[in-house]
């Protein structure tokens, strides 16, 4: 029969009471912890979101450093702004879906050739094949050409397919394309799902049927819908004979690429030309704009931690005001069992440490509670109670009109959605907050009951 | 016949309502011999209880001595005056003061929760205790599944559990009917007489009064009176109306029909 046994017993008698008292100082340690763990997760969130961007742009520099002789041809109609680098850029969504694809006459290949200081001109031929599908958002319609697969024609010239990378260089099954190909394919995970097809099958792609040699594994937005074939093959099937989408001319030397693109420029001035000093300022205006959405998350996430502090200090003070006001009240209504413990040889301290362990106690199971309620409900009440990271930046719009309704950035905005957990230190935290609580709210009112003068309060009925 | 196991010299307490000072006791003296029963009877305000309360030291007096059992407690610091409480009191009250979410045996078991007495030892004294108080098979029930009179066994057991020294009874059989007031009152005699418990009770009701063996008359602070009450002639086994022998166990004088 110790003291532990006693304040379980008294906590026990009034159930009903009890369970009010523990379900209101349960939300309050539920919001406790909820408010911590809400900003975990924005700061991870803003972390996130911080190193994804910082990882797209070293990439995009990395890239430009690569290709610095790199001069890109493309009609400009077909060139989407924002992506430097067609199908040779792994980090990007691609060209191919939104806008209309329009062609330049091959000719420019051996234009571009005959021009001093260009080393190569390689040409590509690229066309979507899939459904236009018409999208409401906002109260307005878009056409939205849903990407099934995307036809890439290149020169296999085994010079170019070693020197520089115009085929995909993750083979994971059968084998790349090479010089001499024709009439096989080479398909993405994603094509041999949607054709039903594996390496040695034959494909009927636009009526004509192609062999697929090989399966590639890249998974970029763009090019897990890309099947690469012979550009032959590919002008034949779509009808293109003596078109193409794409110029890439590579410049001998870094210093000629400005001449070289003066040149191209006066020769077909209709054509988007792009050189490595684009993609910087691409890179630049990229830059800003991550910048200006880190300053955004920066500062919500500054003005939630300042929210988060205010709240969990009316949580503190609500948890130990109603453990003191509880205990208070059970201090007076027991006035004559604490005379009584005394007549019977209870000392001060007896007295005390029993209302403490009963207020303690309530507090701790009242902070199982909030842990309980806090695992369930921590994300709904964090969104209550904290302005959300990733609702400022991304809340509705952060879905682009691509296909499949994936998000234009999709990394970026899946790195930013908050996941509200609560982490096992969070819940020990917990805990011992709720002790410390329990035990400073029932601090006065345990005083107060041992210094009861016994005499006296065995008068009270 | 034996020592004094308490002493009150020149008991004085004074106590300040609002700005009126209130006499309680006045220069109070008495001496209690070990194994005495003591009734003190008195009007309202003669200062009954003040007396009690000073003796279970949960007062303190004015001015005076009080030596229980060779200890001047009107000297000691609280914490002492509480180890006395424990140890070398017992209190029983009019309202029998149980714990109301405790079985009745763990009522019994609380004042030795703080002494030396092991947990098995604390259960095992409980028991004889329950035994003593005639509630045996009783140990597990909660207080309000008990009659008022079980209550105030209950609370006697209590009382007797650290083997007090004194047992200090406020009104012991103030909120009994007449049957449980003399089952009390019988209990009470019958530890007096078998545990050789020095009892000081408190009563309004002059027919329990008789039944100790000292009737002090308090008035205005101080003892008034004295007289015999029939528990002493109780004790030689004789009915203290008619003189015929009694057994102790008889409820009745077995001539005289008399309630003994």
């Amino acid at each position: 029969m110790g003291v532990l046994t006693r304040a379980i017993k008294n906590i026990s008698r009034r159930k009903m009471r009890a369970l009010l008292v523990i379900i209101a100082l349960g939300f309050s340690m539920a919001i406790l912890i909820s408010v911590p763990a809400g900003i975990v997760a924005n700061q991870t969130a803003t972390q996130a979101l911080t190193e994804n961007f910082n990882k797209t742009l070293s990439d995009m520099q990395a890239e430009i450093n690569k290709t610095m002789t790199l001069i890109e041809i493309s009609n400009s109609s077909s060139s989407m702004p924002g992506n430097p680098f067609g199908n040779s850029s792994g980090f990007m969504p691609g060209p191919m879906f939104g806008g209309s694809q329009s062609y330049m006459n091959a000719s420019i290949i051996y234009d571009a050739r005959s021009i001093e200081g260009v080393m190569i001109a390689i040409p590509y031929l690229e066309k979507s094949e899939g459904v236009n599908e018409t999208m409401t958002r906002f109260g307005r319609s878009f056409t939205v050409l849903r990407t099934k697969y995307t036809i890439v024609g290149v020169s296999l010239n085994s010079s170019l397919i070693d020197n520089y990378s115009i085929l995909p260089a993750n083979i994971t099954d059968g084998r790349n394309l090479q010089e001499g190909d024709s009439g096989v394919v080479l398909l993405s995970e994603n094509n041999t799902e949607y054709f039903g097809v594996i390496v040695g099958d034959k494909v009927t792609i636009l009526g004509k049927s192609f062999t697929v040699v090989g399966v590639h594994g890249s998974t970029g937005f763009s090019e897990s819908t890309m099947l690469y074939m012979n550009i032959t093959d590919a002008q034949t099937i779509t009808g293109l004979t003596g078109s193409i989408t794409k110029l890439d001319v590579y410049a001998e030397n870094s210093s000629d690429v400005d001449d070289i693109a003066t040149q191209i420029e006066a020769l077909y001035p209709e054509l988007s030309i792009t050189t490595y000093k684009d993609r910087l300022s691409q890179l630049d205006s990229m830059q800003s704009m991550y910048e200006s959405t880190l300053t955004t998350a920066q500062s919500t996430l500054s003005q939630t931690e300042a929210t988060a502090v205010q709240e969990i200090l009316i949580a503190v003070v609500a948890t130990s005001l109603i453990v003191l006001f509880v205990m208070l009240y059970t201090v007076r209504e027991r006035t004559k069992e604490i005379g009584t413990l005394k007549a019977i040889g209870f000392s001060n301290w007896n007295v005390m440490s029993q209302f403490m362990l009963e207020g303690t106690l309530l507090s701790l199971i009242a902070g199982v509670v909030g842990i309980a309620i806090g695992s369930i409900g921590a994300p709904m009440l964090t969104s209550v109670l904290l302005p959300s990271i990733s609702t400022s930046l991304f809340g509705g719009s952060s879905r682009g009109f691509g296909p499949d309704s994936q998000p234009t950035s999709s990394g970026i905005a899946g790195a930013a959605s908050t996941q509200v957990t609560l982490s096992p230190q969070l819940m020990l935290l917990a805990l011992g907050a709720a002790v410390l609580l329990g035990a400073l709210g029932s601090l006065y009112p345990a005083w107060r009951a041992s210094r009861t003068k016994p005499a006296e309060s065995m008068k009270y009925e | 016949m034996s020592e004094a196991i308490l002493r009150i010299e020149n008991l004085n307490k004074t106590y300040t309502i609002g700005k009126r000072k209130v006499t309680a006791l006045s220069g109070l003296n008495l001496q209690v011999k070990k194994g005495e029963f003591i009734a003190i009877m008195g009007p309202s305000g003669s200062g009954k209880t003040t007396l009690l309360n000073l003796v279970g030291c949960l007062d303190k007096p004015t001015t005076g001595k009080a030596i229980l059992d060779n200890v001047d407690i009107t000297t000691l610091p609280e914490k002492k005056l509480c180890e006395i409480r424990r140890n070398k009191v017992g209190f029983i009250f009019q309202t029998f003061n149980l714990l109301p979410y405790l079985s009745a045996i763990e009522n019994v078991e609380l004042p030795m929760e703080n002494t030396k007495k092991s947990k098995s030892e604390r259960r095992k004294r409980a028991r004889e205790l329950m035994e003593m108080v005639g509630l045996s098979g009783r140990e597990e029930h909660r207080p309000h599944r008990l009659s008022a009179g079980e209550q105030q066994r209950v609370a006697i057991a209590r009382a007797l559990a650290n083997d007090p020294a004194i047992v200090l009874a406020d009104e012991p059989t103030g909120n009994l009917d007449t049957n449980n007031k003399f089952e009390i009152i019988r209990l009470l005699g019958k530890l007096n007489i078998s545990q050789r418990t020095t009892i000081i009770m408190v009563t309004h009701d002059a027919q329990m009064a008789t039944h100790t063996e000292r009737i002090l008359l308090l008035r205005d602070g101080k003892i008034l009176k004295e007289k015999q009450g029939i528990h002493l002639v109780k004790k030689k086994l004789m009915c203290p109306y008619c003189g015929s022998k009694i057994q102790s166990s008889d409820l009745r004088c077995p001539s005289c029909r008399k309630r003994l």
